[in-house]
């Protein structure tokens, strides 16, 4: 199964959610297979800091359905994100887990999921998430994204995905920073709402 | 921590449109906790480590609510890589408030690396703080630590210390 395909998919579904994403491959992939979310995703590069953000945003947008497409090393970086989703059980958030078995943005050395033992999804019902799956056919990641993306609870797909990067696909030109811009004034227009307003003088 | 000290920082907290806490409980904090969880105006959110916590406040900057994150000092170090990928990577600010853990007059010996780190680690991040050891500056300082960080876009802390925790 490959990334970019499950992205198309999910892509598909999605017009007025929220996104945050990690860093790595999965970024440029994102900006090419949802070109429609560019402004309602934010690009982060922290490991273990995305469905901890989402979670946030989720918290504080209640009413907005939030995606975090978080992966392997993310995830394996915080576990204790989990048991907070597992204890807050927020209706609004859905998390992707990329698990390419692999920290693929630097040429590929195997993550702990690369073994055959240690079971993400496993780690999250028993972190107290009972909506953990694993996808391995596009199929079912297509109706693993259908069911979280209605759910009135927390919902994880980790999706088993190759290795390999969409190949010749346009890359993302902004920074965090840029990025954080783009996506703030993009939850303002939305919501009609301030976050980042006008000083007391100019 | 005394009622009256309690109260001075959720003053500060709501003055400041906090609606969202999230922490990690210490000693020195202890009557803090409950009273936040017992707010009806505040949600509290209980994290697993305080790196975790500065994240969920960062996400929380981004729907527009504020956030804070309230910890014992040594949670900083433990939030150091969070704030810095936000802070200095992207502008997303996180308010923390917290115990000043081995400042003068600390008893553990466990407590001494939180104070001999704590000043250093937060001058490394480029984190404007202020320590204070009176309960009546803390509400002002709660509030100031929100419009600077709200005009710079990035993290503030404040740290209570003094009769104010002991």
């Amino acid at each position: 199964m490959k990334r970019f395909d499950c992205m198309t998919k999910l892509a598909a579904m999605l017009s007025d959610e929220l996104v945050i994403l990690s860093l790595g491959a999965s970024v440029d992939e994102w900006y090419n297979a949802a070109p429609h979310m560019r402004a309602a995703s934010l690009f982060q590069q922290q490991l273990g800091c995305v469905t901890p953000q989402a979670f946030g945003l989720a918290a504080g947008l209640p009413h907005r359905r939030i995606v975090s497409l978080d992966t392997d090393g993310g995830m394996m970086f915080n576990l204790g994100i989990l048991a907070t989703l597992g204890n807050e059980q927020p209706k609004n958030l859905f998390v992707v887990v990329w698990d390419n078995e692999c920290y693929q943005s630097i040429g590929g050395p195997p993550t702990h999921t690369a073994f055959g033992r240690v079971d993400i999804a496993a780690i999250a019902r028993g972190a107290g998430v009972p909506h953990a799956y694993t996808a391995r056919t596009l199929e079912e990641f297509e109706d693993h994204c259908r069911k979280g993306l209605a759910a009135a609870e927390p919902y994880i797909v980790v999706a088993k995905v190759a290795g390999a990067v969409q190949p010749d696909i346009r890359r993302k030109h902004s920074d965090g920073r840029e990025d954080k811009y783009i996506f703030v004034r993009h939850v303002e227009a939305s919501e009609g709402i301030t976050i980042m307003g006008p000083s007391e003088h100019n | 921590m005394q009622q009256s000290a309690v109260d001075a920082v959720i003053r500060g907290l709501k003055r400041a449109g906090v609606s969202i806490v999230c922490y990690l409980p210490d000693s020195l904090f202890k009557e803090l906790y409950p009273a936040l969880d017992a707010d009806p105006d505040i949600r509290t959110i209980r994290v697993t480590n305080e790196g975790e916590g500065a994240a969920i406040c960062g996400g929380v900057f981004l729907s527009g609510k504020r956030a804070a994150l309230v910890m014992e000092n040594s949670g900083l170090r433990a939030s150091v890589e969070p704030l810095a990928r936000m802070g200095l990577g992207a502008g997303i600010p996180v308010v923390m408030l917290m115990s000043y853990r081995g400042d003068m007059g600390e008893n553990n010996w466990w407590a001494v690396p939180h104070g001999v780190t704590m000043e250093p680690v937060l001058q490394a991040l480029r984190i404007p703080y202020v320590v204070e050891r009176e309960e009546a500056r803390i509400e002002q300082a709660i509030v100031d630590a929100y419009e600077l960080a709200y005009a710079s876009y990035y993290h503030t802390a404040v740290a209570l210390s003094g009769s104010i925790v002991r």
